[in-house]
Order: structure tokens, then sequence, then C-alpha cells
């Protein structure tokens, strides 16, 4: 089975819908409005990752008002935020976008006072550390532009203001994705991304703020080059990363670039690349096509992304009303497990794991052996009883982020030669 | 009849591995829209089912295949419709050289040969720096006329360019308005043609991408759906929803052809051969 | 010999004058003009607005499209080409930054330079393949009804998606595509051509695929009203059939492969859909480097690329219609 996701609950989901039925029961949610609520609909966009046509539907079950749900990539993702406030209520974007977004003053700050379970959201997208010893990786960390200094403010404020940008909602620790069968020995280094062994059976993704981090960790892991900040690099350092790129390019290391999830997919299951920079679900779904395909954990870490939920700045009266019972909605857990089972991660993860069964929270989340077969929310068998989720627990995968997406300074520098990497 | 010549066969053999050249691909992604329920986007084939036209008719995870199908019609219609309409009148304008007509048909030219991502750039920024929201019957509208009118308009000035002219000066020697004329003798005359229009109209609306990309707004038409799912769908439904939309293109030719034929049935019952335009 | 010759070029003379005067297309009591309108004598008319009112009247929605959606846009491009750009929005402004960065990225004139290679190869593809073709039906299929069928069967895939129509390839020609492995378990290759999919192979082998039916068409459109006997002349003036093509039928078809290529090279250099699926990102062309810009809000540096991508554009299309008036050959 693909990952074609249409709704089909399991025997056992349809179990655990009964048991969320029970908890969202025991939510305090503040029904005002009463009935008015339901004639109210909410245009939300975003990447197809979370803009599920699902989580609309519980939506309406649940809470009783219409989402309309509208996936797109995330050029587009980031284009619309800019440029057409009003054609949405609701953005579900991610943290490098919100640093570009939300200078335009599109989004309105939201009250965290009114978020019901701010308090259990992760420490990362808090005070950036995940647990109090951590280190804050290079890179857009979510907390560095999650926060503002006011209902008006369009900066961002290191510190927790009681005003957040973006209400997260999903993230994940990304690293590469190979084919162990055409491989066929164990890899643990970024730099193998350009080893000459798989040349033409490579591929990088063209989204440049992606691109350049993972590029960046190639560099490093190669032992070219040590950058003082990833997340922020000189026009210098910008010019000798892509130009390592470039150089490999032209020798013929790539096979193509994507730039989108199926594209993804369609590259390490057609076997055209062995080693690619991917995402978590799409590693699910060649796996879910019976191919073999590893998320593989590598030495220097894991390139990390968070997205959140941006509330459009002319939301106003019942509609913004409706847009926050959909936020406390989104963190009180039905939403979390569903992406939880896809191997995404929740920011509430707390919340999340009521909506969960024990096996499947400690397959996801605490990196334990399965002891049954693991299944997606559609219902499709991801893991056979025995296995270990690639990377361990939450801990030790979020725990060992080495740099987030990122917008950096001289990003529009950045954006010109990636193209011109594109093009050479 | 004389014998073939040599050079016959082999162009007949040319001309078969042209047909095979243009259907191949199209062959290819129907027989993998039948894949069976585990099968994947390449051969080999996971047994042989209806699975995934089923699957297009229950909800996606992500889009909204139905809805922007329903816009993509209505939207050819309008396109249609006002492609007909503006290339009659046009190609009535262009029979007599008047002030500016030079222009006019450069700027026809034009908007042929213009790259179609600078239309879509162009109306896009106009919506938004003058604050309009764009949205795919005003903007995507206009965006995608400026495709079919000049398809629209060259069948039309070649219908004119056909076009005996000596009807109308009956017409107007029995006493006809102008608008009579046209009305009664020139419309009916050139109708086929209007089919051609139609059918250039409907189809080039139908399949436009590129004018449609920046100028259809928050709600996709059928082509930019189709391309949302090439970028989050790894499963044989898109190749359904391409076969699908090949035969859907299909009955909308024949639907047009059969249009054509009967009335071309009741023109030879009527016993008139006027205007013999090209379709 | 001297006497085939001769023949021959009157045949000729024949031919290009109604080529260029349509003569065969007109009924005897219209004229042509000089610019190719057609004109019938005008007969006093006591309420009749002047034909210049007439004339705006009736194409004035058509001007009113044009203006809204084709010049004003242009005229936008021309004037954000000028603005200027932070990470998220744009700002008017009247700066040459936009175009001092095109110009002295030798990326530009590498990307222009691969968009006229494809546009070239193309051309000549879809003209080989669309001249067979139409040559085919034309002179070889002899029954109308079956040319019409036949030449039907060529039109319909262009009436379905393209892109539908373009990712169709992929399963094909990918390294376990359907080629690879029929090219192998032929023996023809030991190991899967890589060259076939994400490449200028593929690229070019999408657009002739995409694109050869508008070279057919105008062609075949010329063609058939090519008088036949006129090669009969030839024939019996005892031409050889590569004379007969060379000397009467390619010279009388050459505004339908004007008009065709007219279609193809504007078609392809304007793309950026194609290129981006087939070369798997890996090449560019100017279309794709203007969407790049867009998808990343450079609007004013996209709309930099568009005027030069327009200005060329224009002037190859100037060119090419110096060989051919198109309101004669319609």
């Amino acid at each position: 089975m693909t990952t074609i996701p249409k709704i089909r609950y399991s025997r056992r989901s349809m179990l655990k819908a009964g048991g969320a039925a029970v908890a969202a029961a025991a939510l305090p949610a503040p029904m005002v409005w009463g009935q008015a609520i339901k004639d109210v609909t909410l245009r939300q966009f975003g990447t197809g990752v979370s803009n599920l046509n699902e989580v609309a539907a519980k939506v309406k079950e649940d809470l009783g008002f219409t989402l309309e749900m509208t996936a797109l990539d995330s050029d587009s993702v980031t284009q619309r935020a800019a440029t057409q406030p009003d054609s949405f209520d609701i953005a579900d974007i991610e943290y490098w976008i919100c640093k570009k977004v939300w200078p335009t003053g599109n989004l309105q700050a939201m009250d965290t006072s009114k978020i019901d379970n701010y308090d259990k959201i992760v420490g990362t997208f808090r005070s950036g550390k995940l647990t109090p010893e951590s280190v804050i990786a290079q890179g857009t960390a979510p907390h560095t532009v999650g926060f503002t200094s006011g209902a008006n403010g369009t900066d961002f404020v290191a510190e927790e203001s009681g005003w957040m940008t973006l209400i997260p909602t999903i993230y994940n620790a990304d690293t590469l994705g190979i084919r162990p069968d055409l491989i066929g020995r164990p890899i643990s280094k970024w730099s193998e991304l350009l080893n000459p062994e798989f040349a033409g059976k490579a591929s990088i993704l063209d989204i440049s703020s992606i691109g350049i981090m993972d590029m960046s960790m190639v560099v490093e892991s190669m032992g070219e080059y040590k950058y003082p900040d990833k997340g922020n690099m000189t026009k210098e350092e910008i010019d000798m990363t892509l130009g390592i790129f470039t150089e490999a390019k032209k020798a013929g290391q790539f096979r193509a670039f994507w730039k989108s999830f199926s594209e993804s997919v369609e590259l390490m299951a057609s076997g055209e690349v062995v080693i690619q920079s991917m995402w978590s679900p799409a590693i699910t779904a060649v796996r879910s096509q019976g191919i073999p395909c590893v998320y593989q954990p590598l030495e220097e870490g894991y390139r990390s992304w968070g997205g959140g939920i941006g509330l459009s700045a002319s939301l106003s009266g019942i509609e913004l009303d409706a847009a926050y019972e959909y936020i406390n909605w989104y963190l009180s857990g039905w939403v979390g497990g569903f992406l939880m089972r896809q191997g995404y991660y929740s920011a509430v993860p707390e919340t999340s794991k009521n909506f969960m069964s024990e096996d499947e929270w400690g397959f996801w989340f605490e990196g334990k052996e399965a002891k049954g077969d693991i299944t997606n929310p559609f219902g499709d068998v991801m893991e056979k009883a025995g296995a270990v989720r690639d990377g361990g627990s939450f801990f030790d995968r979020m725990g060992a982020v080495a740099c987030w997406n990122a917008v950096m300074d001289e990003n529009q520098y950045m954006v010109r030669k990636w193209n011109e990497f594109i093009a050479a | 009849m004389e014998p073939r010549p040599r050079s016959f066969y082999v162009l007949a053999a040319f001309f078969t591995l042209f047909l095979l050249f243009l259907y191949g691909p199209t062959l290819t992604i129907a027989v993998l829209s039948f894949q069976g329920p585990s099968g994947g986007l390449t051969f080999p084939m996971k047994g042989v089912s209806l699975h995934w036209f089923s699957d297009l008719f229950e909800q996606q995870a992500v889009g909204d295949i139905w809805g922007s199908f329903s816009r993509s019609s209505v939207l050819g219609l309008m396109v249609m419709a006002t492609t007909v309409i503006v290339s009659v009148m046009g190609g009535l304008a262009f029979r007599k050289r008047f002030a500016g007509s030079g222009v006019i048909f450069y700027l026809i030219i034009t908007s042929l040969v213009i790259p179609s991502i600078l239309i879509s750039l162009g109306v896009g920024l106009i919506w938004s720096q003058s604050g309009l929201t764009v949205h795919w019957s005003t903007s995507g509208l206009g965006a995608q006329l400026t495709w079919t009118l000049p398809f629209g308009l060259l069948i039309m000035f070649a219908v004119f360019n056909r076009f005996d002219q000596s009807y109308e000066e009956a017409a107007r020697d029995l006493g006809a308005s102008p608008w009579q004329t046209v009305r009664f003798v020139v419309l009916p005359i050139i109708a086929p043609s209007l089919i051609g229009v139609a059918l250039f109209g409907f189809t080039l609306s139908y399949d436009e991408f590129a004018r449609t990309l920046l100028t259809s707004g928050s709600q996709n038409t059928l082509p930019l759906e189709i391309f949302g799912m090439t970028t989050n769908v790894t499963s044989p439904v898109i190749y359904a929803l391409g076969t699908l939309t090949t035969i859907f293109s299909f009955l909308v030719i024949g639907a047009f052809l059969l249009v054509v034929w009967l009335m071309d049935r009741r023109r030879k019952a009527q016993g008139s051969d006027a205007g013999k335009g090209m379709v | 010999m001297e006497r085939v010759h001769r023949r021959l070029k009157a045949a000729l003379l024949v031919a290009l004058r109604s080529c260029c005067t349509g003569a065969p297309f007109l009924t005897s009591d219209q004229t042509m003009t000089s610019s190719g309108i057609i004109h019938t004598p005008s007969k006093p008319s006591a309420r009749a607005l002047s034909r210049h009112s007439v004339g705006w009247l009736l194409a004035s929605p058509l001007a009113v499209v044009l203006a809204i959606f084709l010049v004003a846009p242009i005229v936008m491009i021309v004037m954000v080409s000028f603005w200027g750009a932070t990470e998220f929005s744009i700002y008017p402004a009247f700066q040459f930054d936009n175009y001092a960065f095109l110009f002295s990225s030798d990326v530009t004139y590498r990307v222009f330079f691969n968009t006229f290679k494809y546009a070239a190869i193309t051309w000549l593809f879809t003209l080989l393949i669309g001249f067979t073709v139409a040559y085919f039906l034309a002179f070889h299929i002899r029954t109308f009804k079956w040319q019409i069928a036949l030449f039907l069967v060529c039109t319909i895939p262009f009436w379905t998606s393209n892109i539908i129509r373009m990712i169709s390839w992929i399963p094909f020609l990918g390294r376990n595509g359907l080629a690879n492995s029929a090219l192998m378990s032929w023996g023809v290759i030991d190991e899967p051509l890589e060259w076939l999919l994400f490449s200028d192979f593929s690229v070019i082998l999408a657009f002739v695929h995409l694109y050869t039916l508008f070279m057919v068409v105008p062609i075949f459109n010329t063609m058939m009203r090519i008088d036949k006997s006129l090669i009969e002349a030839a024939a019996d003036a005892g031409a050889s059939g590569w004379q007969t093509l060379w000397h009467v039928i390619i010279p009388l078809t050459k505004p339908g492969i004007m008009i065709g290529t007219i279609f193809v090279v504007t078609l392809v250099m304007g793309d950026f859909i194609t290129v981006r699926f087939m070369s798997g990102s890996q090449s560019a062309n100017v279309g794709r480097m203007i969407q790049n810009d867009i998808g990343l809000l450079q609007y004013p540096s996209a709309a930099a690329t568009a005027v030069i991508l327009l200005i060329t554009v224009l002037l190859v299309i100037a060119i090419l219609l110096r060989f051919v008036d198109i309101r004669k050959e319609l």
C-alpha cells in the first residue's frame, strides 16, 4: 500500500476514537458562541505534510465548524502567506517561512494565556532547550522566531513573551535516506552523499533554505570547513559550500534534484537514487511499497524542522474564537497522535499519548521494540513486530539536532547562488 | 488506381511509428492506472484492478479533485463562450481595415507568442499590487483568454478570408439591416467554424496550466490540482485521474464532432453548400 | 533537360504567385490588398457609421481583454523589473540592480544558451517529423475522408493534459523503466542507459512529443491547399519525386513551416515545467529561472528576466514574420 490515505479506519483506530471522545469530553472547551460557531468556515493552507483532509473531517466532528484545506508546495506556501493575506484564515507554515512572513504583518500574534496546553509544549519551542541541558542548534531554531513583543508586534523576541507567532504543531529530525539493499554497507556520515561511489545515484532537495543546511552538514562532515554558524553563513561561506556541490554536480554525482515529497519517493522507490536528503514520511512511503529504505541516523546529528499554525491578521470575532478553539483542539492530542503515528512528533507529546496505543507510543516516541505490527492511521502496516525506530527515542533523535532549516541574513544572496547551482 | 509507390510504404511505416510515439506514454499510464491495490507508480503490475479509479471517488488525503474538476469545467465553459463571442466580433471587425487594426493584430500575435508565465506573473502582480484578490473566475478567466482568443481569432480570420460576400450583398439588396445580415446570413454560414472556435476555447482552457498558475487564487483548477498531485501523491491514483481526464477530453471532442456532423447533415438536407469553412 | 527546367520554373512561378496572393482561396469578386486584408467594394449606405467606428465597436471587447490582460501585465512587468525586493515584499523604486545582476552572472548566459539550444533542437526534430507526417497525409492518402480521419488521430493527444503526457514518460524511461528493460532483454545493452531520463535527451524527447503537432497542423493545412495539378505538371515535366519535393512542395509549404516554427519556438522558449520534470531539476531554461524567482518572492528579479525573455522571443518572432504574412496564410 502506498500513502494515499483515505478514510478507512482499522478496528483498532475505531476503538481509539471511542477513547478520543472520552478525552475530548474531559477537556473544557469554551462554547461561548454555541450554535453560531457551526456556521464558521476557516480556510487553512499549508504543505501536504500536515494539511490533511482527515484533520478537517475530525474538526467538523469534534468542533462543528468547517475547515477548508488547501495543500501546496513550500514555495507556494511562502508566496501565499506573504502576498495573499486575504486568501486564508489559518496558515500552516514552517518556522523558517515564519521568519520571512512574520515581518509583513499578515499574521497576528497569539495570546498564550488562551492556549490550554501552553505549559506542556516541549521546551524546544519555548526556551529552545529540549531538556535543561540541551545545547541550542544552529539555524532558525523555532523559539527564535516563536515569540513577538505584543499583540501587534512584527518583531521577534528571545524570551517567552506571552505572544506567539506560530503555535507549534509538527516537527521532526531529518537525515539522509538510503537504500541499504543497493548500498550494501553501513552509512554513518553525511559526507557519504558526495561519495563518488554513489555517482549518478545521489540526490538532494531543491528547496534552498533546506538544501543549504543539508549541504553544510555534508561539508562539515567532509572536514572541508567548520562553520561558525551554519544557520547564518557569510557570502564567502555560501560560495564555498555551493562551489563544492557545483563541482560534484558537474562530475555527475546527482541523478536528479527533487522538489516535492512524491518526487523523493519515486526516485528512491524506482532505484534511480540510493542516497538522498529525505523526509521521514517519504521513507515510510517507500517502505510500504515493500522496498527497503532506511532513515539513517548519522554521527554529525540531524537537520531539524518545525511547523506551526499562524492566524491571519484579518481574523476577528467569532472566527478568531473558532481559530483559538481549533488550536486548543489541535494540541489536545488527537492530531498529535495522528501525526506521530506517521513518524512526526507532536508539540505536546503527553496529550498525544492518550490517542496512541502503548505499543505505538513505545515504538514511535520511546524508541522501543514494536511488540505487534505498527500501522499508520490509515491502517497500512508500517513496521512488523520486533522493529525499532531508526535513530531511537524522541530524546535521542530531537536531542541530536545539529541544525534547523534556516533563513540567513544573506538569504537573498544565497537564493541567487542556489539558482546558479541548479542551472550550472 | 495506380499501385502505391514504394515511398508510400516507407512513409506509412514512419507514420505508424509516429502514432506509437504519440500514444505510447498515454497508453503506458492507462495500463498502469489498472494497477492492483498494492502496486506502485512503475512496472511491474501487481495485479489488475479498478482500485485506483474507485479511490478517485473517495476523499483524498490532500486536495479536492472533484471540486477542481467542476471549477475547470465551469471556467472552460466561460472561456468558451467569451472566446466565441469576442472572436466573432473581432473577426467581423477585421474584415475592413480600421485605424489601429494593425496594432491590434500585432497584439494578437504577441498574445499568442508571449511566454505564458509572463501573463501569469504580470496579472498576478497587477492584482496583488492593486489589492484585488485573484480568483479563477476573474483574473484566471482573463489570463486564459489571452491564450484562447488568438486561436479563435485566427480561425475567424481564416473563415472570413474565404467568406463569399455575395450572400451579404444579396441580403442587403433585399433590404436587410446590417444586424439582420449578420444574424440571419453570416452567423448561420460560419456556424460550423464557431464549433471549432468553441472546441479550442474549451479544451485550451481546460488544460491551461502556466497562465492559471498565479492567477487562480486559493482554489485550484484541474491542471493545477494534477500538478499538486504530482508533488504530494505517490500512488497510481494520479494515473487513474490522467486516464479519466483523457477520456473526458475524448468525450468532449466526440461531442463537438457529433454536433458538426449533425449540422452538416442538416445543411445537406437543406441543400446549401455555403460556408464550407475550415473547422 | 532545358525544357524540363523551363517547365519546372513555370510551375514554380504559378505556385509562388498563388502563394503570395492567396489567389486560389479567394472568390473571384474579392481582392487582396498588399496588407493581406480582404476588401470588398464598399457600397454607399446612408446610415453607415464610418468603418473606423464600426471596426472599433466590434473590436472593443477584444481590445479591452488585450489591454487588461496583455498590455497592462507587460507594462507592470517592465515597471516591477526596476523595483526592489526584500525577503518578503517588493517596493517601488527605479534601480537597475536586477538587470545588473542578471547581466553580470554568467549563469544567465548559460541559461539563455540552454533555452536556445532546446528550441533549436526541438524545432529541427518537430520540423522533420511534422513535415514527413503532413506530407504522408496530404500526398499519399488518397481519399479526403481518410486524410481527415488520420489527421484527427494525430491531433487527439493535443487535447489532453500536458502534464499527464509529460509524466507518463517517466516510468517508460527510468533506469528500471520499460525502455531499459526491453533493450536489456533484447541484448542490445548490458547496463541500463542512464541518459534516457533526467537528461537533455529526455527534455527534448518530451518537447518533441508535446509540440510536433503544432508543426503537423499548419504544414498539413498549407499542403492541402497546394494545387495537385502543379505536382502533376512537375511530374509531366520529368521531375523526379525528390525534385518535385524540393522545387515545388517545400517552397509552397514554407508558410506552414513558418507558422509551425513560430508555435514550436515560442512554446519551447516559454516553457518552465517540462524542463523541470524531465531533467530532474538538473538543468534550467529561462522559464525555470523566472519561476524559481517567483517561488522565492523575488518578483523584481523575475520581472527583469521576463523582460529579457520577452524581448528575445519577440525578436525571434519578428525575424520569422519577415518570411511569412500570417494573415495571408490563414
